[in-house]
């Protein structure tokens, strides 16, 4: 059996404000692809829960011959920069620097971004602004801000039912702190103010919107419509998978085999 | 402070981040190691905060991945965990060696990463201090392990929640369950209290012969967290003992949970980590490289080391 390709970790952008990347180079490379990958992570405890599976993804991306790039935010993961100074723009530019260095990595223009959850989000209004992609895939993305941080506060408040109460910070709060993970004032505030259902320029020429539960509530399907009236041709896909971006009660990683291949296949039918 | 991405192992399939100090001093290395599977940022980030405020002290860090966590690749060789993580860490120290010069470290880790930091430190004598964060001393004890956490769970929290009790006086409650979990726990008081088991014998004696090779031994433990019980009777009477002697400290730190799941518990995780690091990085070099050659545990630990373990 021959042992996989391991991807390439790597710092990119500018000096002090650098950010992690992991490369991952296409298995086969004869029959090159006509665009590489983008893959757009969440963030906060969404970021750490779902790290396992998007690697997977990356892998298997690679393994049907896509260059595949994932990489961490300013202020995440592994990349410089504290999270109390994150910001939606701040997450938004460097989307766009991960793309030059994806387009500088492999010669390849045409960009496919994957973004799960926030991550998702964040490469849609990017590419609206941009024109960054060609393609989309928003999974289970975050439709609207206000949505958004509500489900974090209550998974907080459920996880405080099983914790100690956590004493107050000595530093005074310049942010608001939810599940271990500080939300300064202003992305707290660009987050409430968030709402994809409105953005007026197609993200990407075509865009999968992949749910992971059946019930489809009405901002996804404003979300859908919207973004057919952007002149973006959009496909739906609902599967039944676990949420892998949320806490399991046993601390392990969950890997969606079936969300992962529809999610190859759909980029694979584009190339 | 700047951080460089690094590949090593074999066919540099392990992934790290090395976190490189301002100014070169004569400081050991600290290894991060993986919180159970979690990849090497840590849950919450706090290994990216402890690494890089250990580097803005003098640490040279390494955080890095087991294979087949993180972005590392998955063995081939069918190895089981307890050995290939041993080996790796290894390797890693290796790798500080080979490309910075590093000879003396400092192995810390969370959970799983606590128990690799432990047995490494027992087979490689160029691993001078062990920051052990919520060590598993029973982990192994499976069998009893999810009634362990129950029982945890209805003690300190249910018993004070509204909500807990509105359901178990409504019949919504997993009577069964909590059945099971209050008679382990008493059967726990009852008769484990004084029992050493094979296994708590066997992480005794590794104190001990850690102790006597003068490395600095530090248990973080969450107050909050099942596993500070676990530890307690796991090292009894003899940890008790090289505390008290400056042999080994042992920090506890109030109201805060397993992963250290708010910002307040991190900041001041971060501050036992700095405090720890600082006191191992005095071991004067000489004295941990002889074998033989005691160096004073005044030296190593202060009494306030020695009375947080008495107080906690």
């Amino acid at each position: 059996m021959k042992p996989p390709m391991p991807a390439a970790p790597f710092y990119f952008g500018s000096q002090g404000r650098e950010l992690f990347g992991c490369f991952h180079e296409p298995s086969q490379k004869d029959g090159m692809r006509r665009f590489a990958i983008l893959i757009c992570q969440p963030v906060g405890h969404e970021y750490i829960n779902s790290h396992r599976a998007l690697r997977q993804l990356a892998v298997r991306l690679a393994e049907a011959g896509f260059s595949v790039l994932r990489f961490d935010y300013s202020g995440c993961g592994d990349s410089y920069g504290e999270a109390e100074q994150s910001s939606l723009h701040q997450w938004m530019e460097d989307i766009s620097t991960a793309v030059v260095q994806l387009r500088a990595l492999t010669g390849i223009f045409q960009v496919c971004a994957i973004g799960l959850r926030l991550g998702g989000t964040l490469a849609a209004l990017t590419g609206c602004q941009c024109k960054d992609f060609d393609s989309l895939v928003l999974w289970e993305p975050v439709v609207s801000g206000r949505d958004y941080l509500q489900e974090l506060y209550s998974l907080q408040e459920e996880m405080l039912r099983f914790r100690p109460k956590p004493k107050l910070p000595k530093k005074s709060p310049a942010c608001t702190e939810i599940l271990g993970f500080p939300f300064s004032r202003l992305l707290h505030a660009q987050l409430e103010e968030l709402d994809l259902a409105m953005i007026a320029d197609k993200p990407a020429a075509r865009v999968l919107i992949l749910r992971n539960t059946p019930a489809i509530d009405e901002t996804e399907g404003d979300l859908k419509d919207h973004l057919i009236q952007t002149q973006a041709r959009v496909e739906h896909r609902t599967m039944r998978a676990p949420q892998i971006w949320l806490p399991t009660p046993d601390g392990s990683l969950l890997v969606p085999a079936q969300v992962l291949q529809s999610v190859v296949s759909w980029v694979c039918g584009l190339s | 402070m700047k951080e460089e991405a690094v590949q090593f192992g074999e066919a540099g399939s392990l992934v790290g981040i090395v976190s490189v100090p301002p100014v070169t001093v004569d400081k050991p290395a600290v290894i991060l190691l993986n919180p159970g599977i979690v990849h090497r940022a840590g849950p919450g980030r706090i290994y990216v905060k402890i690494a890089r405020a250990l580097a803005v002290r003098g640490f040279t860090v390494l955080r890095f991945d087991f294979s087949g966590i993180g972005d590392s690749l998955v063995r081939l060789d069918n190895r089981r965990f307890e050995e290939s993580s041993v080996d790796e860490t290894r390797a890693a120290m290796s790798f500080l060696c080979a490309t910075r010069g590093c000879g003396r470290f400092m192995l810390m880790g969370g959970c799983s990463g606590a128990a690799v930091s432990l047995k490494t430190a027992a087979v490689d004598r160029r691993a001078i201090g062990v920051i052990a964060i919520n060590f598993p001393a029973r982990a192994d004890e499976e069998e009893s392990g999810s009634h362990r956490n129950d029982s945890h769970y209805y003690w300190t929290f249910a018993l004070r929640s509204l909500k807990s009790w509105r359901k178990l006086l409504t019949g919504q409650a997993d009577y069964r369950r909590i059945g099971r979990a209050l008679t382990q726990s008493v059967k726990r008081k009852l008769v484990d209290r004084n029992q050493a088991s094979v296994l708590d014998q066997q992480f005794r004696a590794k104190l001990w012969e850690l102790a006597a090779r003068h490395v600095h031994l530090t248990f973080i433990c969450s107050k909050g967290d099942v596993l500070l019980e676990d530890l307690r009777h796991a090292g009894g009477k003899d940890f008790k003992q090289l505390c008290a002697q400056g042999k080994a400290a042992c920090e506890i730190i109030s109201g805060s949970d397993h992963t250290f799941s708010s910002l307040s518990d991190q900041e001041r995780l971060v501050e036992a980590v700095l405090r720890r690091a600082d006191a191992a990085a005095l071991v004067p070099k000489l004295q941990v490289q002889i074998p033989g050659l005691a160096p004073s545990p005044a030296g190593a630990l202060s009494s306030n080391d020695r009375k947080r373990f008495v107080t906690g």
